[in-house]
């Protein structure tokens, strides 16, 4: 494949030709979905190949995407890539350009404690099935689902700087789900929520003590169905590792994607708030917030030795003591921007078109255990496992509500809620954030499905979160 | 060479197997454009082979992509190998059996009808025609063309194909951001006016001239343009499906023939529409045709595949409420709007999420043209809203509907990518709740 690859960009060599890069992509996928404690879905999509190429010319990119790695196929790909940028030059206004970067080389194979795809399939199915038959429906619960799905990518990139990288990478994300009825209304609890994928293989489902969780969802799917609801208008929250990741995702990773700041993504997933002019100014948040993008950390699935865009893997500070200092960007937008490019440019697969995307986007932690956070709260709720989420397309105004809260009186937890919803403005909330749990409570969250781009790319990303407090939140909707 | 002849080839050795094979190729050129100029050109194609097998109700499937014999013996072999270790499913019965073909049709592919220098031109004329009024455009411009083959143990054979065009052009105010939608969707670019289209996106422009203004959370009358009005019917057909019925999850659990709605809601999942994009089978190959989900306010169907037809006993009908379509009303839109004392006119939604699916609650957010109402007339641009609300109640307090239905399409980017459409009138909707505002465009 490196000689495939590279006799690619060989035949991409060309004055007119102002960049070219080409990646290849051979990704085996396997998928369990057990419903009720039966297994309805096996699947598997082995040494699944894609190609891409991206040329650039007179300022505008061109790209061809197959998964036919014949000869004739990439001879065909270079002349729709080639074509593509030549016809959209003709609709196009300002010729994008971007500085050079040294050549940069690199491997990196990630090794996984237990290999999905290697273990021994009777075993694998015997664990699942077992974990599957504990929460199945009983009691009240009417309906249970267990999902793991294992991801190998191997990936093959090079560009017409002379950059080469060759990878490969384990992901696995496990999740179980129950759901609870009294005929009235369903309350469901999941485990360990949306956010459970990891650079990880089959130890992934050890990591979050699957079999010491499924009593544990039964018995709160089922308490739901009597607890009461958040009655404050306002009240302090301490939000959990696992749905703060995506509060993080939504309202500050996406919020800092620097393609969303001319429009690039307006006509899908949206825009920002942020303007250019705030950079080293704009209080994002309070001085206990620090969040930086850093896809040189190995533990998250945002990892690389370089991005899809040739630029090595780097960590950046997003957001220092609560000012916005950078953004995430692509090499044109961070040249137009007088920024270095932050190492953020992905694609799902080679056949897709990279794009500016979250890598390891973190918050950093601060100090303290998730007790001692909950002994300082006078009164309020700790939320976590996400239900619904939803934010504006300026990434300013979200509702969030998780699947339950745990009230706290007196720095003690009391009782739960079901559905509590919390709502706001992106950076006053972020400014009501008063503590940030330290190392010991610090760990990376993943989903293997943040949606961007046309067409439309699930991108597998990481965040690292310690459970935080924020004051005086919006805590009641009227529905 | 024949994938699927030899695949079947393999099968015939195996008499005690049910199987299943899907073949689909899919081709895609994607013109992505922002501030009036190219964003990027894609040309994508990728070709498939699914296969699903069935022994004793174990089942397993696998996916090749760019499938060769090697490949299909290695894969199949393994198959073989694992489906005896399998737990059964004992809800599994068998599988689809409807035999009935779609009627043929000649499918022109959109990908040469609309090179990318026609597009490139027509955007161009677009983006001349709204940069006086200190607007940009962006969107995208996409044809695609896709044949798929389905074969399975019970004899069905059925094939295929499509070429749907999707062009939607945001026109964004340089300045202030405000911004204004005009979409098209379908698959005879004949119908596609150049003309009217940006006759109606300069119209829509017309309404951008006053000064941006907030409202305050609360409950207002609002017009649903069509495409937010079939997005929330698209929702609910989340809770139509006899998935959701079987897994106690549907507003809908107990109340087939029972009046839900207002007599003037009907709604019926109908690939027959000539102004829709057609879809010729259904789940696992059912043939798709027109059904009635809700007549006359009362509901009359879930969408119901083979296999939950088996579990549940509900009708089956191969319907996946991808050709949605709601019933006009009376009214003319500008009597709906004379109608209107003080409330909004709604162009488009974003980020809806269900809070609760069995309760129909859900949240989301308006976006490209959300205009304040004021005695009749629209007179202000109101930053985006967020609303909090149920679905089923926005269409018990629909108290008028449009004389004529509109096409919109939508492009699928989050699952698989592909284009459908919806048909549906301006909507009158009374007490909607906007739960808080954005404070932005």
């Amino acid at each position: 494949m490196e000689h495939k690859i590279k006799s690619i960009i060989q035949k991409l060599d060309s004055d007119k030709i102002q960049f070219a890069d080409a990646r290849i992509t051979i990704t085996d996928e396997e998928s369990f979905y057990f419903a009720d404690g039966f297994l309805r879905g096996f699947s598997s999509d082995k040494e699944s190949i894609s190609v891409g190429i991206r040329v650039m010319i007179r300022g505008c990119w061109g790209f061809a995407g197959s998964d036919d790695l014949s000869d004739a196929s990439i001879e065909r790909m270079i002349k729709t890539a080639i074509s593509n940028a030549e016809s959209g030059s003709a609709f196009k206004t300002e010729a994008e350009s971007f500085p050079a970067l040294p050549a940069t080389k690199a491997e990196y194979i990630f090794k996984p404690e237990i290999d999905p795809f290697e273990m021994d399939k009777e075993e694998k199915l015997d664990y699942l099935g077992k974990l599957a038959t504990a929460i199945k429906p009983q009691g009240k619960i009417v309906f249970s689902m267990l999902v793991a799905v294992f991801q190998r990518q191997e990936k093959y990139y090079a560009n017409s700087e002379g950059s080469y990288s060759h990878t490969v990478y384990y992901n696995t994300m496990p999740m179980m789900q129950v759901a609870a009825s009294d005929g009235q209304q369903n309350q469901s609890r999941t485990w360990p929520g949306d956010m459970s994928g990891g650079r990880a293989g089959f130890e992934q489902f050890y990591l979050y003590d699957f079999e010491h969780n499924t009593e544990r969802i039964i018995k709160e799917a089922t308490d739901l169905l009597k607890a009461p609801v958040v009655s404050e208008k306002k009240a302090d929250i301490i939000i959990g590792g696992g749905h703060l990741a995506l509060q993080l995702h939504e309202s500050v990773g996406h919020a800092t994607e620097a393609d969303r700041i001319f429009g690039m993504e307006i006509s899908y997933a949206g825009k920002t708030f942020i303007k250019p002019e705030m950079l080293g100014k704009f209080q994002y948040g309070s001085p206990v917030v620090n969040i930086y993008s850093d896809s040189t950390d190995p533990r998250g699935m945002g990892f690389h030795p370089l991005d899809d865009e040739g630029v090595p893997g780097k960590k950046v500070n997003i957001i220092s003591q609560g000012v916005l200092q950078d953004l995430q960007s692509s090499r044109y937008i961070a040249h137009k921007l007088g920024l270095e490019p932050s190492s953020n440019m992905k694609a799902s697969f080679a056949d897709d078109y990279p794009l500016v995307r979250m890598t390891n986007f973190c918050l950093a932690p601060g100090k303290g255990s998730l007790d001692e956070l909950i002994a300082s709260t006078e009164r309020g709720y700790l939320v976590d496992f996400t239900k619904t989420w939803s934010i504006d397309d300026n990434r300013n105004n979200f509702q969030f509500t998780t699947e339950i809260g745990y009230q706290i009186k007196d720095g003690r937890i009391v009782g739960i809620v079901k559905e509590p919803t919390y709502y706001g403005i992106t950076q006053p909330f972020w400014n009501a954030c008063d503590a940030v749990c330290g190392e010991e409570e610090w760990m990376f969250h993943g989903t293997f499905s943040c949606g961007k781009g046309e067409p439309g790319q699930s991108m597998l990303l990481s965040h690292g979160v310690a459970p935080a407090r924020f004051r005086n939140v919006d805590m009641i909707v009227k529905i | 060479m024949d994938f699927i002849a030899y695949l079947k080839d393999q099968l015939h050795k195996h008499p005690q197997l049910l199987w299943v094979i899907y073949q689909q190729n899919w081709n895609t050129d994607f013109l992505r454009f922002y501030r009036s100029q190219t964003n990027y050109n894609i040309s994508k194609s990728n070709h498939s082979l699914y296969l699903s097998l069935y022994k004793d109700q174990r089942n397993y499937g696998f996916t090749i992509n760019d499938p060769t014999r090697a490949k299909i013996d290695e894969a199949l072999k393994e198959a073989l190998d694992i489906l005896d270790k399998l737990p059964p499913d004992p809800d599994f019965v068998d599988l689809e059996d409807d035999p009935t073909l779609a009627e043929p049709r000649d499918v022109i592919n959109n990908i040469e009808q609309v090179p990318l220098q026609l597009k490139s031109a027509i955007l161009n004329r677009i983006a001349e025609a709204v940069k006086p009024h200190g607007f940009d455009i962006f969107g995208t411009f996409i044809c695609n063309y896709g044949s798929s083959r389905m074969i399975n143990s019970n004899n069905l054979d059925k094939s295929s194909a499509g070429s749907p065009i999707f062009l939607e052009v945001k026109a964004v105010h340089k300045d202030s951001e405000v911004t204004v939608l005009q979409n098209f969707g379908g698959e005879d670019f004949a119908k596609f006016d150049e003309e009217a289209f940006t006759a109606e996106l300069l119209r829509k422009i017309e309404h951008c001239k006053n000064p941006v203004v907030d409202v305050e959370a609360g409950e207002y009358d609002v017009i649903l343009a069509p495409r937010c009005v079939a997005e929330f019917v698209q929702y609910l057909s989340w809770c139509m499906d006899a998935r959701a019925y079987d897994q106690h999850d549907s507003f809908f659990e107990d109340k087939l023939d029972v009046q839900v709605f207002p007599p003037h809601i009907s709604i019926t999942d109908d690939p027959t529409d000539p102004d829709m994009i057609r879809q010729d089978y259904g789940s696992d190959g059912h043939i798709y045709k027109p059904l009635k989900l809700v007549e006359q306010g009362v509901f009359k169907a879930f969408t119901c595949d083979h296999y939950y037809h088996r579990k549940t006993g509900l009708p089956k009908n191969g319907n996946t409420g991808s050709c949605l379509s709601i019933a006009p009303g009376e009214s003319s839109l500008e009597e709906m709007v004379k109608e209107v004392k003080n409330g909004l006119y709604i162009s488009s939604l974003h980020y809806m999420n269900f809070i609760n699916m069995k309760e129909t609650s859900i949240t989301g957010l308006t976006r490209d043209g959300t205009f304040l109402i004021k005695d009749g007339k629209i007179v202000n641009v109101v930053n985006s809203l967020r609303f909090t609300e149920k679905i089923e109640r926005i269409l018990r307090n629909v108290i008028a509907l449009e004389n004529k239905a509109h096409t919109t399409a939508f492009s699928d980017n989050y699952g698989s990518f592909d284009i459908s459409s919806t048909k549906a009138p301006h909507a009158l909707i009374k007490g909607f709740q906007i739960s808080s505002s954005t404070h932005t465009i």
